[in-house]
């Protein structure tokens, strides 16, 4: 069976467990075998997600945030900083995307959503809120690859950066933007695993 | 841009192309907003735009459904609704955007603080309060409109449905919980705060679209530069129904349409099928077919070799579709088996209707209440084996075990299993300590880690799995602990998953879709054959009304100042004319599928068959030519008016109303009367039946076949019909009482008020009696103080529980007639022709309503048989109605009786002298005569017999017909019986006597199916028992299905069947089969027996009725043991939920020399020997100053507004007894055996008893032959 028929949208996740674990691949993105957890942490990472991009776009968030227990509304008075530091910069929050590509006279598409995106000068700067800990290597991280990759392709420029922001620990990490065809050439080895 | 084109043109690809202009040109595509109509539609979008669209980036789209664009608009803006939302302390930071199961549970909570007393329908409230709700805002009514509308309505329940409304609005922004009519809301409320950022906007199906779309598009209108918009401007198939609107595009966009026709024929025919059904026109199209059959079962039989036909041609399995109405059990469970690969798209399905999910809602619930003692031994062997995959063997033992221990001490499952060491068992319990505080989410998800393999073979599952993992996250964020595990699981168990219209379907190409119409056209699903099913059920027009809500009148554009029956029949037939339109663009052969009977062996009415014609539609069957005779000629010289048939036993005359209705249909007696304007009654449903299969016998291919039904079965059309309930202020799913639930309202009452259990028939029968009075002189003073609290309870409970009983529907279609005049002028219309057969049986009701029916053409004919009025002391028939219709119409009499033997027939004529010699009015003065040449001629056929003990007249009656057998091995003989319980007596004396009998009686435990399928639930219940498994094997071998070998092999078992190793035995095999197939609905479980064992039609039938009566019970019992005890509990009722059994040709009947009847049920049958034995006085008195009136029979006088004397009710019995008599006689072909002893065993003491006066008064006069 081919299948690039069934499957031909990929996701940052879905490409790392692709690149891992064929099987897992097929079991999870074909065959739905997988079954939904919902973990806390999980909860906690949407809800500030929820409360930033709310925050962003500039509607009083006062209210929706007394939601929070004293521990995280701490460590939203932190986080609020840095955001109210970087305002001027902010462009747009949650931004899904589309990108159609080419490999042997196919087509497959990534897609994702940035957490952020901001502007500084001419820079892009995508911004994801990890709940906790930054990835280790983020420069060899998947993630880093399909939203660099993707993002030079929607805002045209190979002035891009991405920022994995630790909501909790305030801290972050940068990936700078390198080469367009080491990432092509990532994924496109990644996909070829289906052929 | 508009562009005006049906579902079959490329008008979606044509958006689609402005759509990628638009992205090269630039344009971002998070600022073109696309709305589609669902889901799947939304996908295909996509899809062609990720297809057409150049490499690189194609931006982030905006696609959604209207209600997906709700929902992310919320999101996305929440804090706005929010900041305006008063209460602080249940503030969120994202709502909960949940599914109807939650809000669902919202709205009982509300309606449990609102009084909405003396509504009738506790049971649908919720569903009509939703069904209101979503009403409303989808058209997006006003309090102004809403108001106009109550008052059109004249509805009583309106300011209780807004409390109710209102309540749940509040509390669903307190819980900050809103499902996706709720979303509606809110989104309203969000766009006119916000700023639209849509330049561009894209509306496909926009003939589809609802007013809450519509205010939508008005007010972001000044802000789009361009609309695209696609339609069809033949109207949606949801237009005034489910809140779509007509909208003038034109006018709103100020702009000239594009008009786009593809396939210009099949356009127009199309067109033709929505103008011929608007003008009440029938339409002939070469691409449509039809076939029609007698039941449901012949017909889906038919549906599956069609298909079987086509696949084998090479046809695509993704290029046929069945579309029907009814996607019930039966059909599933029907298609399921057939091999073929079927997608349900309707689905109306529960949760634990899926094996897996059931088995581990039960495990949760041992988890959640260990303190249960009455866990089901057949769901526990489920899960043990199904879950914990425990070896099959040991898992009953197990069983056996645990019954044991529990019974005894009340043992707790999680202690039984700790002692035992099974690995699967140790590990249940780790995890069970783990888990048993945890919240349900918790417990489900580790009990699916530890004991379910994430396999390919159970992905649909898997799919159900985390559904019903999503809708507990959803409950669980939304009530914390306020509900708890136990309150969910039940909950989640009575959840229907389709009703989220976000939830995303799947068509599989591999499979054939099922589907109702409505949702063909929703996904534009194209086939190349489509198949129609049940085409003439009424459900096809169903209209969407109830005591709260009517979805016509709360449409926007409603504009009326009342609600006529007329506006229901036209709009549905509008409604009725766009879905064929539609459905045919999307079919290229469509063949439509009826049967005359629905798969509970109700009749189908009413459906969409009457808009087609055929070509050479009236075919018949070369049948033997019938000559009828000179008496029977004038009933076929009938040619209109008012005609009476008096008809004696034997004369045939089935057979000349058969032929009557065959002239009638030829149009040789009446001009423009088709089947639809005929109407036959009989007396019982089972005579219905037989006259329908006789018609479509000779008219194979008839499209319609006349309407026959007893009058019970007319006055529930005339109820259903139309939405005509309303009227009454019923519910639509008010149903019919049957024989058990009203027995045990009745012991309830009686007990309430102190009246001794014993009573139950007695105010049975007075409430029925009651009842008629009521309907024949209006309301009166009934003088018995006590019956009436008996009554006005009963009929309480009835309106409590939205219930009618069977003189309701009578008097509730009588009702309707005579207060309706529209309702009345339709039936008036339709009712060309009238014909009722038993009519000497007919109530003053009937009576009436047949009057009242054949009102407008007079065409009434009414065939009976005053001597053989049998029913009218217990029940409320009225011969003297009959004797007066015969005076004032046309009598014709069929005086000929060819069936009995002269020295019979003179019997029965000497009956008919005997009582007027002692002064009865017993009989009408027809004389029966014999037809030359046809009646055996024998003067001596009638025998009176007396014996001084009971023993010798058994003895005499089984060795003359082990004499008669010897002679004549194929005669038959009817032993009739004066009283019911008589039956087992005579049945056991036969079978010890090792003569074959068949017990004539209605009982459930009568049909072979209903017997074996419960013998074999218990066997599975209970394997242990060994008794039960010999009694399987004696049943099916008496049955036919396996030889004497599964007998002997049965007795000489000496341990359970399970614990053998006995692998050439056939016997063993089935039984094991049964024992380990573990089916969670007792539906599924029912049918697999039944099909196992019945492969002829009307068995077949009769399964899907056991299976339904099975799962019906299992509804009101808490455990599949409990079940089966129902099952055998009512063994002896007539009938449950009023489900009627097709008769059967049971072999036992056909292998059977005797047939054991009541006199009363013998009516209508005939026998070569009948043999009439115990005539004691007793049992049939002919002398009134002999005779002992009953305490009951005085009891019912006093329910009636003109009481009888006791002297007059004498009198009324005795003249039934002399025709009861009179019937029993005429039965015999050849020889008739009257007979009675001395001394009868009463309850085990012997008793003297005098023989009835019939044997002086008939002996009379066969000493003188």
């Amino acid at each position: 069976m081919n299948i690039l028929k069934k499957i031909d949208t990929f996701s940052a996740n879905s490409l790392k467990i692709l690149e891992n674990d064929l099987e897992e691949f097929k079991n999870k993105y074909i065959y739905n075998l997988f079954i939904n957890k919902k973990d806390k942490r999980a909860d906690l990472g949407q809800k500030f997600h929820n409360l930033i991009c709310a925050y962003l776009k500039g509607f009083d968030v006062s209210k929706i945030m007394l939601e929070l227990n004293e521990q995280e509304k701490n460590i939203w008075q932190n986080l609020k900083t840095i955001l109210n530091d970087n305002k001027d910069n902010f462009i747009k929050c949650e931004y899904s995307f589309l990108i159609k590509e080419d490999l042997n006279n196919k087509n497959y598409f990534l897609t994702g959503r940035f957490d952020a995106i901001y502007k500084e000068n001419d820079e892009y700067i995508i911004y994801d809120w990890k709940t906790l800990n930054l990835p280790k290597n983020p420069a060899d991280d998947l993630q880093s690859v399909v939203y660099l990759y993707c993002a030079n392709k929607i805002f045209n420029t190979t002035t891009i950066k991405m920022r994995y922001l630790s909501i909790e620990k305030l801290n972050f990490v940068d990936v700078l933007f390198s080469d367009t065809q080491i990432y092509k050439n990532r994924i496109d080895n990644i996909i070829k695993k289906l052929h | 841009m508009i562009i005006n084109a049906a579902s079959n043109t490329n008008r979606t690809d044509i958006l689609i192309n402005e759509y990628l202009k638009l992205l090269n040109k630039g344009i971002e595509a998070e600022n073109i907003l696309v709305i589609v109509q669902n889901s799947k539609k939304k996908k295909e979008f996509i899809e062609k735009i990720k297809k057409y669209s150049k490499t690189g980036n194609i931006g982030c789209l905006k696609i959604f459904s209207f209600y997906g664009l709700a929902y992310n608009y919320i999101l996305e803006n929440w804090a706005l609704v929010e900041n305006s939302i008063q209460d602080d302390i249940n503030r969120k930071i994202s709502p909960n955007l949940c599914g109807m199961e939650v809000s669902q549970y919202i709205f009982k909570e509300c309606i449990k603080e609102i009084d909405f007393s003396g509504y009738n329908s506790k049971t649908s409230l919720l569903h009509q309060l939703l069904r209101r709700n979503s009403l409303i805002n989808l058209n997006n009514l006003s309090k102004e409109e809403l108001k106009k509308r109550v008052d059109i309505l004249n509805e009583s329940y309106s300011q209780e449905a807004n409390q109710a409304i209102n309540k749940y609005k509040l509390k669903t922004i307190e819980k900050r919980a809103f499902d996706y009519i709720r979303q509606l809301n809110i989104f309203e409320f969000l766009y006119k705060k916000t700023k639209n950022s849509f330049e561009y906007v894209f509306l496909d199906d926009a003939d589809e679209i609802t007013p809450a779309v519509v205010a939508f598009l008005e007010e972001i209108k000044p802000t789009v530069k361009e609309f695209f918009i696609g339609y069809d401007k033949q109207g949606s198939s949801r237009l005034g129904y489910l809140g779509a609107i007509n909208i003038d595009f034109e006018k709103f966009l100020n702009e000239k349409e594009q008009i786009i026709i593809s396939n210009e024929e099949k356009f127009k025919n199309a067109q033709n099928i929505l103008n011929s059904i608007r003008k009440n026109e029938e339409i002939g199209l070469d691409n449509i077919t039809s076939k029609t059959f007698l039941k449901r079962n012949e017909m889906i039989d038919e549906v599956l070799s069609d298909i079987k036909i086509l696949i084998n041609n090479g046809i695509k399995p993704s290029e046929i579709s069945i579309i029907t109405p009814i996607s019930d059990e039966f059909l599933k469970t029907s298609l399921l088996k057939s091999g073929f690969e079927f997608n349900f798209l309707t689905k109306n399905e529960k949760l634990n209707q899926n094996k897996l999910i059931g088995y581990i809602l039960e495990l949760l619930k041992i988890i959640n209440d260990t303190q249960n003692k009455d866990i089901s031994p057949y769901i526990l062997k489920g899960i043990f084996i199904e879950l914990l995959n425990l070896d099959k063997k040991e898992t009953l033992k197990l069983i056996q075990e645990y019954k044991l221990k529990r019974d005894f001490k009340g043992s707790n499952i999680f202690d039984f299993i700790k002692n035992k060491n099974f690995s699967a068992f140790i590990k249940l319990i780790e995890i069970y300590e783990e888990i048993r505080f945890e919240k349900l989410s918790t417990q489900l998800y580790e009990i699916i880690k530890n004991f379910i393999k994430l396999e390919k073979e159970i992905s649909k599952d898997i799919y159900k799995i985390n559904q019903l993992l999503k809708q507990i996250y959803g409950f669980e964020e939304v009530f914390n602990d306020e509900v708890s595990n136990l309150e969910l699981i039940n909950q989640l168990e009575n959840t229907i998953i389709s009703e989220n219209p976000l939830s995303d379907e799947e068509i599989d190409e591999n499979s054939i879709v099922v589907s109702s119409a409505q949702k063909i056209i929703d996904y534009s699903h194209k086939t190349k054959y489509q198949f129609l099913l049940d085409v003439n059920n009424e459900n096809w027009l169903k209209q969407d009304i109830g005591p709260l809500y009517n979805a016509w009148v709360m449409q926007k554009s409603w504009n009326k100042d009342s609600f006529e029956l007329e506006d229901n029949i036209e709009l549905t037939k509008d409604r009725t004319a766009r879905t064929l339109y539609k459905l045919y663009l999307l079919g290229d052969e469509i063949t439509l599928y009826s049967s005359a009977y629905d798969s509970l062996g109700m009749e189908n009415f009413s459906g969409i068959d009457k808009y087609f014609k055929f070509k050479n539609e009236i075919k018949t069957k070369e049948q033997k030519p019938i000559t009828p005779r000179k008496d029977q000629e004038e009933v076929l010289n009938y040619k209109g008016g008012l005609m009476s048939v008096s008809a004696t036993a034997g004369s045939g005359k089935t057979t000349i109303m058969l032929l009557l209705v065959d002239k009638i249909l030829s149009g040789e007696i009446l001009d423009g009367v088709e089947s639809k304007n005929i109407f036959v009654l009989t007396f019982m449903e089972s005579a219905a039946r037989n006259f329908k299969e006789r018609i479509k016998a000779k008219y194979p291919d008839l499209k319609e076949l006349p309407n026959i039904s007893t009058i019970h079965g007319l006055a529930l059309r005339i109820i259903k019909e139309n939405n005509n309930y309303s009227r009454l202020g019923l519910d639509f799913d008010f149903e019919i009482i049957d024989e058990i639930k009203r027995t045990s309202i009745l012991n309830e009452i009686i007990y309430s008020l102190g009246i001794q259990s014993d009573k139950i028939d007695l105010y049975d029968s007075a409430i029925s009696t009651y009842k008629n009075e009521l309907a024949n002189y209006g309301e009166f003073d009934c003088q018995n103080r006590l019956f009436l609290n008996v009554f006005n309870a009963y009929q309480n409970k009835l309106k409590e529980q939205n219930l009618i009983d069977y003189d309701d529907l009578l008097l509730l279609s009588l009702k309707l007639l005579k207060e309706n005049p529209d309702i009345l002028e339709y039936y008036q219309n339709i009712v060309k022709i009238i014909i009722e057969d038993e009519a000497q049986d007919s109530s003053f009701i009937q009576q009436n309503l047949i009057s009242l029916l054949g009102g407008k053409y007079k065409n009434i004919i009414r065939c009976g048989d005053i001597n053989q009025a049998i029913t009218s002391t217990f029940t409320n028939s009225d011969v003297k109605g009959f004797r007066e219709f015969m005076k004032n119409s046309k009598n014709v009499v069929m005086d000929r009786c060819q069936r009995c033997s002269t020295g019979v027939l003179d019997c029965a004529n000497n009956t008919v002298k005997w009582s007027n010699k002692e002064k009865y009015e017993a009989f009408s003065d027809l004389i029966m005569k014999p037809v030359d040449g046809v009646n055996l001629v024998d003067k001596n056929s009638v025998k009176l017999e007396l014996f001084k003990e009971e023993k010798e007249e058994t003895n005499f009656i089984i060795n003359e017909i082990k004499k008669i057998l010897k002679n004549d091995p194929k005669a038959t003989f009817g032993v009739l019986l004066r009283s019911n319980f008589a039956i087992n007596k005579w049945d056991k004396i036969f079978k010890e006597n090792s003569i074959k009998t068949y017990k004539n009686s209605d009982s459930l435990i009568n049909n072979p199916v209903y017997r074996i399928c419960l013998l074999i639930l218990e066997f599975i219940s209970n394997p242990y028992e060994l008794k039960i498994t010999k009694e399987i094997a004696q049943e099916l071998f008496e049955f036919g299905y396996y030889d004497y070998d599964a007998v002997k092999y049965a007795n000489n078992l000496s341990e359970p069947i399970f614990l053998k190793e006995d692998f050439e035995e056939q016997f063993y095999w089935d039984m094991n089969y049964f024992l380990f197939k573990n089916h969670y609905s007792i539906y599924d479980l029912v049918y697999e027996i039944g099909a196992f064992y019945f492969s002829n039609s009307i068995h077949k039938d009769n399964i899907s009725l056991v299976a339904t009566i099975a799962q019906k019970i299992s509804l009101t019992q808490k455990t599949f043991e409990n079940t089966i005890s129902k099952l055998r509990e009512i063994q002896f009722k007539n009938n449950f939920s009023n489900i009627k059994f097709f008769a059967t040709n049971d072999n036992s009947k056909k292998n059977a020399a005797v047939q054991i009847m009541t006199l009363h049920k013998s009516k209508g049958d005939e026998f070569d020997y009948v043999f009439i034995p115990e005539l004691s006085q007793d049992n049939l008195c002919f002398n009134i100053e002999k005779y002992k009136l009953k305490e009951n029979s005085k009891f019912i006088q006093k329910m009636k507004k003109y009481p009888k004397t006791e002297e007059e009710l004498k009198k009324e019995i005795i003249e039934e007894n002399y025709r009861l008599i009179y019937v029993g006689i005429t039965r015999a072909k050849k020889y008739l055996y009257l007979s009675c002893a001395n001394n009868y065993k009463y309850f085990g003491k012997m008793r003297e008893t005098n023989e009835s006066e019939i044997f002086e008064g008939l002996g009379e006069y066969i000493e003188k032959n």
